[in-house]
């Protein structure tokens, strides 16, 4: 059974919907930099640009919630905007993010410890309530929804998790995804990791030193064959592949030898029945921190016996948006297929002295770009790989 | 076939350990505390010295579920997560002095810590899933270890666990509205499509969210797509509704108080029950309004 894609939806710091985002891409035009935030200091991060209140505006919102849940309502009604409910059709819907209402409950926290808070706030603050809204916001009801919060792996398990029930005839249609709202609570927590940048982030290279923390929110639609006769829907690609594994490592760092990625990768292909070379291009985790990079590239060399396909971190572009990341990354790779491109690795120069592979530096057209495989690790070892085919 | 192995709870009952936990249940006070056994038998040293009592309980749980071979899939079930260590890190950021900070709690705060723990201890390289749909994160946890049963793998560990900080007392009869105390437990069993001793099996789960539907409707619907016949169950378990069904009901919140992960317990009684004799069960998850899990326990 062919799991069909036939839509998708991202908000980023690089653009509030799909078209805004590929022009980014295309321009280089990066969306990370320092803000006049004084939670986020002298540290630059891939904010998006407007208010909640904006959001709810200039999307025409109805349901309230957390910034985290506002995201995800705008990147999935994007994805959903040329679909329609039916009883016909089973459609779920299921989110990965790692925060859930952080942004409302760490300043309920604030009025708490002053000795006076809404208690009314902390409604939105369970992750699954971010799904429960951005439901309510597509009109879905009497569903299957489900979060997933697997940390930086949420939005790729999500897309995973959602393929899985199609197959197996739970639903015919299913959006997935991820969606994290910046917030001091994961501003501090990866400070205290130590594990930022204060300059610009850059995947893959030698100088790397961290990463730059991102925001936003990626969904795409999973559809079954017998849906899109119903809905008529038009394919934009096909989900082949997927898997997920455990690095079982430590806690928040990747095996040097990157274990788990290892597997992840190979359990995706071997699903697919691709063999190597058929892969057209890798948007990789690309953290930039100096363990992820180095171990993702050793996994990329083991799997790939050293003929590394075109590979690139757009986390050069967005930052880290953790949960939401395999979402933003998902909507990429199919743009990568659909306009036969390939993203660049933005401020690479220098390879890693130990495994010496080369990002895609610029921004190529007129590719053909067949099968995209996509990466997203995840703290705390979840390993995710997805895989996502042209139609033909 | 999706048999029940192995199962294990830490509750404010006495579950631990104990082949039969449905006879000795109390109804549960405020001040009924955490049951809990010497962590020392069982867990590591740093274990003990760095987990927090959500962690603690769900690995000594879980690992009361092993068997002789490796889990090819960890599924996990939490509505709020690590809520003592992402309250600790809250504070921490809050009352910070100085521009370091101690990463331990903010480490322990992600909901995928618990899995994360578990393959870390079992060295364990398989999917490792951690699922948060509130009150219904167990019942789609089960789901998933039955949907991987049907993808061809044959030893899943299936749990849920949430646990009680004080200030979620705060928001009762505000935001919770809630006679039952509230709790902290973990229940994690082994499901594999091998056939177990006593033979106690999942035969289906419903998960129904953001339903305004008439919830015994969903239930004769339920029962009638199984062909379980209503008169046919031995009992019902319950968060505290109106059923309409003629058969034994039991709600389960008077022995699991109030917690997320109420119906995991409510699943280990059920299995404690059916382990006595034959029968059927189905335990009916309405915590949340608008949100229904129904789970069809048989031997």
């Amino acid at each position: 059974m062919q799991i069909f894609i036939t839509g998708y939806g991202v908000i980023s710091s690089i653009g509030l919907n799909v078209e805004e985002n590929y022009n980014s891409l295309k321009n280089k035009t990066s969306g990370i930099k320092l803000t006049d935030s004084t939670i986020f200091k002298n540290y630059k991060v891939g904010s998006i640009q407007y208010s909640n209140e904006e959001l709810a505006a200039m999307f025409n919102l109805q349901t309230k919630g957390s910034r985290t849940a506002i995201l995800g309502m705008i990147a999935a009604k994007e994805a959903f905007k040329d679909h329609e409910l039916s009883s016909e059709i089973r459609t779920g819907l299921i989110s990965g993010t790692s925060v859930g209402g952080m942004d409302l409950t760490e300043n309920l926290y604030k009025d708490y410890l002053k000795g006076n808070f809404n208690t009314e706030e902390y409604k939105h603050h369970p992750s699954g309530v971010t799904t429960i809204e951005i439901a309510q916001e597509l009109g879905l009801e009497d569903c299957f929804l489900n979060t997933i919060s697997t940390a930086c792996s949420s939005a790729a398990n999500a897309i995973m998790q959602g393929a899985r029930l199609i197959k197996n005839n739970v639903l015919d249609r299913v959006i997935v995804g991820g969606t994290d709202a910046l917030t001091e609570f994961t501003f501090n927590g990866f400070r205290s990791l130590m594990i930022f940048d204060e300059e610009w982030c850059r995947p893959f290279d030698n100088t790397r030193n961290g990463l730059n923390l991102g925001e936003g929110a990626g969904y795409i639609v999973l559809e079954s064959e017998v849906s899109i006769l119903k809905s008529n829907s038009k394919p934009i690609g096909i989900l082949s592949g997927w898997n997920s594994s455990s690095d079982a490592y430590h806690q928040t760092a990747s095996s040097p030898e990157g274990y788990g990625a290892v597997l992840s990768m190979r359990g995706a292909l071997e699903m697919s029945c691709l063999n190597c070379n058929e892969i057209s291009y890798i948007n990789a985790h690309g953290t930039s921190t100096p363990n992820n990079d180095a171990s993702e590239s050793m996994a990329l060399k083991t799997v790939f016996e050293g003929n590394v396909p075109a590979f690139s971190s757009t986390k050069s572009y967005t930052g880290h948006t953790l949960a939401a990341s395999g979402g933003i990354e998902a909507v990429y790779a199919l743009l990568a297929i659909n306009r036969g491109v390939l993203f660049p690795n933005l401020n690479f120069s220098q390879a890693i002295t130990e495994t010496q592979l080369i990002p895609q530096k610029i921004f190529e057209e007129q590719k053909r770009v067949n099968h995209v495989l996509s990466n997203s690790f995840g703290f705390g070892g979840n390993n995710s790989s997805i895989i996502i085919s042209s139609l033909n | 076939m999706y048999y029940i192995h192995a199962i294990s709870s830490i509750s404010h009952q006495q579950t631990f350990d104990l082949d039969s936990i449905h006879n000795g249940l109390v109804k549960l006070t405020q001040e009924s505390p955490l049951i809990t056994p010497e962590f020392k038998d069982i867990l590591p040293p740093t274990a003990l010295r760095r987990l927090s009592p959500i962690l603690k309980i769900s690995l000594t749980t879980a690992i009361r579920c092993v068997n002789d071979s490796e889990f090819d899939g960890i599924v996990v079930g939490t509505g709020l997560g690590c809520l003592q260590d992402t309250e600790k890190f809250l504070l921490t950021i809050n009352n910070a002095t100085s521009d370091v900070l101690s990463p331990t709690a903010f480490i322990q705060s992600t909901h995928n810590t618990i899995g994360g723990q578990i393959s870390l201890f079992l060295k364990n390289h398989a999917y490792n899933m951690t699922h948060t749909q509130n009150a219904l994160s167990f019942e789609i946890s089960l789901l998933d270890g039955m949907t991987l049963l049907s993808e061809g793998k044959s030893n899943i560990l299936v749990g849920a666990a949430d646990e009680k900080i004080p200030f979620l007392e705060l928001l009762n009869e505000n935001l919770i509205k809630t006679e039952y105390s509230f709790t902290s437990l973990a229940t994690f069993f082994n499901l594999k499509n091998a056939k177990s001793d006593k033979g106690i099996f999942v035969k289906d789960v419903l998960v129904l969210a953001n339903s305004k539907k008439d919830i015994n409707e969903v239930i004769l619907q339920f029962l009638e797509k199984n062909q379980c016949n209503p008169s046919s169950l031995t009992k019902v378990y319950h968060s505290d509704l109106e059923i309409s069904l003629s058969t034994e009901k039991v709600n389960y919140l008077d022995f699991t108080g109030y917690n997320y992960a109420a119906s995991a317990l409510a699943f280990h009684i059920g299995v404690s029950k059916l382990s006595e004799d034959k029968g059927s069960i189905l335990i009916v998850n309405s915590l949340i309004k608008n949100d229904l899990g129904l789970i069809l326990l048989e031997r």
